[in-house]
């Protein structure tokens, strides 16, 4: 018991630290828009709920297992609702979100409940076209604006996306970090994970479990869309309902780790970074999306782990470093 | 009586795996199960945690009718059970396996690490608590199996084969166990191939053929009963005796 | 009445054309337990290789079927290889692991098809093209209905290729049992790769038809992926003769909400469906997906 005691006191010191450094990257987080020009908040931004819907798909995706390629159908609702709200109802920014929110979350447990009990292969498939039909259905509807889009009330402050942005992207990994990596919700979702039967066999609900997840993965997304509608102000199906959303989630998620914390974080600031460099080199729209679908197959075939993966792996020297990494590449 | 399984059936595209089988099972016993491979063992325990719905029959426990429930609601009523092949939750610590099990009944983290700790501890896993499942041995995941089973307390546990792959120390200990679970008062269903098992740890042992139980009885009157042997060994060797 | 009827060849004709990518796709899903999401993809790059041969040699372009088949077989034998890296090894859940793969190449295909042809929608056209059959009760467009032709005749060389060459039964004994067939001297890596090849052939040909037959453009894709998934479904993962029923019931249906209902909601029509077999049947309507 001695030695795991010993583990324990070091993950404190450790722990400690942790949230020291992240104290201050919060604090500094604050004051961006005082101390960087205008690109690169917008930049940072962008980042940040990127890094928000990264981690949202991480938690059905990474910890649950399941991979849902329709994700970004939750994002379009999210959108949309926002739009509606404040539109159509003329009600203001704060309830909008609130309530695409939840209308993502109440969007995913309908779809979850058949949706669910499809394993695997089914469940991605399920989804993508799940994704798809959303797409067309807002094409065709009149409340949405059918395919002339939809627009929203003008409102150009900068700031005040960055924080708002800066602040649902907190509660995102917040919210994962006490639900998923500190509790026995997020035990049982690893349970359903790694072998979902044998769960089922030690009193876990699988059914109630994978629902809550799926929900709790669609709300943010809801919620980072509304913000995305009010910021941009112009909608269309096209944008938010994309199939780029999904798939820029899922490469930031698979990139970074998926089922890690950080992993989507680091995800996402590696491909959106590349992607701004893409720009100022190639200049053109559309080469990103090869470098995208490159990345994911680089991913699947040399570090399924992503680069949590490779870091949990505690590279010490160069030469370690080097041998580690021939034995995650696997030549 | 604890278990009372009655009339239990199942067809599998044409195939009766289970057919007409009914067993009881009294609080505080262990009862075997034996039979050739195929006859439907394990799908038996497959219906009784409900991972199967029977075709027609039902099964009663505890006074309850369990029939197709499902089988977390099964768990948390009682009745555990271990896999043939471990089925360990992989990419999480054998401490964290054991702790998802005890989820039912324990109300915090804590108090579910200091009982995971506990069990650990009864069937000498606790120092590996901390590794990943992929590091660990054949033995060792079958005890894992074991710990994960008995950590959701249940009233009746169902052991598939848990000395297959053991070598006869690891058996020996595994008996042990087994029989100190029994002076605690868990009822147990084991399925076992090696005789010398069954004989030393069993009440009453049940024999399935084809899916259907050919036999019921005391260890020492099983091993002398022709069907059984005939069912086993084959018509010409019991034509020859 | 007659339109009733047309609906109904129309419907008939296009189901034949798509049984092909369904084929190749329930094949491939049956054997590797690969799904492949790039499915479209071939389709599309398969258009495009016509349309190139047809822009820079001039002739009709089904003359270079047979080409264009060997082709892709040749990309097909290239890719797989990384396919099976994907879905083996030590790996966490292989399936999806293939198809998170495949994912990743139907976005790189499609990147690289808009970065290198943009946006312009292209067609092509043959000696069928514009040509039609009258009969007295429909009339049936003489393209339509070789690309239905197609459509049998693949299904007809598949189903000999699979049930009665020696090929065909380990191809078959490996989807069924792996490691028995792999025990019994199948090389599951080499049908595996044949398999794979066979389908990226077939399936490219197909997007020749299917460019002269409608628009070429690099995001055509999704639309055929979206085929292929409902064809599946229905007919059951893995399932080949399932294909053919699935295939026509796709085409009618395709057919008569384009006519009665409109042709906006014909996506939305087949996912419901799609959807509505996933949560009832999973395996198919037939029930003998795996």
């Amino acid at each position: 018991m001695s030695v795991v005691g010993e583990r324990i006191k070091a993950n404190s010191t450790a722990l400690i630290w942790q949230w020291v450094f992240l104290g201050l990257i919060f604090l500094v987080s604050l004051i961006i828009p005082w101390i960087v020009s205008p690109l690169w908040v917008r930049i940072i931004t962008e980042i940040l709920m990127w890094a928000g819907l990264a981690q949202s798909w991480n938690i059905i995706g990474g910890y649950t297992g399941y991979l849902s390629f329709g994700h970004g159908a939750f994002f379009g609702m999210g959108a949309y609702v926002t739009g509606i709200a404040m539109m159509n109802l003329e009600w203001p920014f704060g309830v909008g979100l609130l309530l695409s929110g939840i209308m993502a979350a109440l969007l995913a447990v309908v779809i979850g409940y058949p949706t669910l009990r499809l394993r695997g292969a089914y469940f991605a498939i399920a989804t993508w076209a799940f994704g798809e039909m959303i797409r067309q259905i807002a094409l065709i509807l009149e409340i949405t604006g059918g395919a002339f889009g939809m627009q929203l009330p003008a409102f150009l402050n900068l700031p005040f996306f960055y924080y708002v942005t800066l602040g649902i992207t907190g509660l995102t990994y917040l919210t994962t970090y006490l639900l998923l990596e500190r509790s026995r919700f997020g035990y049982k979702l690893l349970a359903i994970r790694e072998h979902e039967e044998a769960a089922e066999m030690v009193g876990v609900d699988t059914v109630v479990i994978k629902m809550k997840a799926f929900a709790l993965s669609a709300f943010f997304p809801g919620v980072f869309g509304g913000i995305y509608a009010y910021w941009v102000t112009y909608i269309h199906p096209d944008s938010v309902f994309g199939a780029i959303i999904t798939d820029f989630m899922v490469v930031m998620a698979f990139l970074g780790g998926i089922g890690s914390l950080w992993g989507p974080f680091l995800g996402a600031v590696v491909v959106q970074l590349v992607n701004r460099i893409l720009w100022l080199t190639w200049g053109e729209g559309t080469f990103y999306l090869v470098i995208i679908g490159a990345a994911i197959c680089g991913v699947v075939l040399f570090i399924p782990n992503g680069i949590v993966g490779l870091l949990e792996a505690r590279i010490f020297s160069p030469r370690e470093a080097l041998s580690q990494l021939r034995k995650m590449v696997k030549w | 009586m604890l278990l009372q399984a009655h009339e239990l059936t199942i067809s599998f595209g044409g195939l009766t795996a289970v057919d007409r089988l009914s067993l009881t099972v009294e609080k505080g016993m262990i009862l075997g199960i034996i039979g050739p491979n195929g006859s439907g063992k394990t799908t038996f325990f497959n219906l009784v945690t409900g991972m199967y719905a029977p075709d027609s029959g039902k099964v009663i426990f505890n006074g309850k009718n369990i029939t197709g429930l499902r089988p977390h609601r099964i768990a948390q009523l009682g009745i555990g059970r271990t896999f043939q092949i471990p089925a360990p939750f992989s990419k999480m610590t054998v401490l964290q396996n054991v702790m998802v099990g005890t989820f039912i009944h324990a109300s915090t983290m804590k108090a579910a690490k200091g009982k995971a700790w506990e069990i650990l501890e009864m069937v000498r896993l606790d120092e590996k608590a901390e590794q990943q499942v992929v590091n660990v041995t054949l033995e060792d995941r079958k005890r894992l199996e074991l710990a994960r089973a008995l950590a959701t307390e249940p009233i009746l546990l169902l052991l598939d084969e848990v000395m297959s792959g053991l070598t006869p120390a690891e058996a020996k200990a595994a008996i042990e166990l087994i029989q100190t679970f029994r002076t605690q008062g868990l009822t147990m269903i084991i399925v076992e191939h090696v005789m010398d098992i069954i004989l030393s740890l069993c009440d009453r042992v049940a024999v399935l053929n084809y899916g259907r139980k050919i036999a019921e009885d005391t260890p020492n009157q099983i091993v002398n009963n022709q069907e059984v042997i005939r069912a086993y060994l084959g018509e010409r060797y019991s034509a020859r005796n | 009445m007659e339109l009733f009827l047309q609906t109904v060849i129309d419907g008939l004709l296009i189901g034949g054309l798509i049984i092909v990518v369904g084929i190749g796709f329930s094949l491939c899903f049956g054997v590797m337990h690969i799904v492949d999401f790039a499915v479209g993809e071939w389709v599309m790059l398969g258009a495009y290789i016509g349309f190139l041969f047809v822009r820079y040699l001039g002739h009709d372009p089904m003359i270079y079927l047979p080409i264009i088949f060997l082709i892709f077989c040749a990309c097909g034998w290239a890719i797989y290889p990384l396919i099976f890296r994907a879905v083996s090894g030590k790996r966490h859940n292989p399936v999806l692991m293939g198809l998170v793969f495949t994912f990743g190449l139907s976005i790189l295909a499609k990147g690289g098809a808009l970065s290198v042809w943009g946006y312009h929608i292209q067609s092509i056209t043959t000696w069928l093209s514009g040509k039609s059959i009258s009969l007295d009760v429909a009339t049936i467009p003489a393209l339509r209905f070789a690309g239905f032709l197609f459509g049998i005749l693949i299904t007809v060389l598949f189903m000999i290729f699979l049930y009665r060459t020696n090929l065909g039964i380990t191809i078959r004994a490996t989807a069924q049992d792996r490691e028995m067939a792999n025990l019994l001297g199948a090389d599951v890596r080499k049908v595996g790769a044949f398999v794979y090849s066979l389908y990226a052939g077939v399936t490219g040909m197909s997007g020749v038809l299917i460019g002269a037959l409608f628009s070429i453009h690099a995001t055509m894709g999704a639309k055929y992926c979206t085929l292929a998934f409902f064809v599946v479904v229905l007919a059951g993962m893995g399932y080949v003769p399932g294909v053919i029923i699935a295939a026509l019931i796709l085409g009618l249906l395709q057919s008569f909400v384009g006519v009665y209902i409109g042709g906006r909601y014909n996506l939305v029509a087949l996912f419901m469906v799609m959807y509505g077999v996933l949560l009832i049947t999973p395996k198919g309507i037939l029930r003998k997906g795996i």
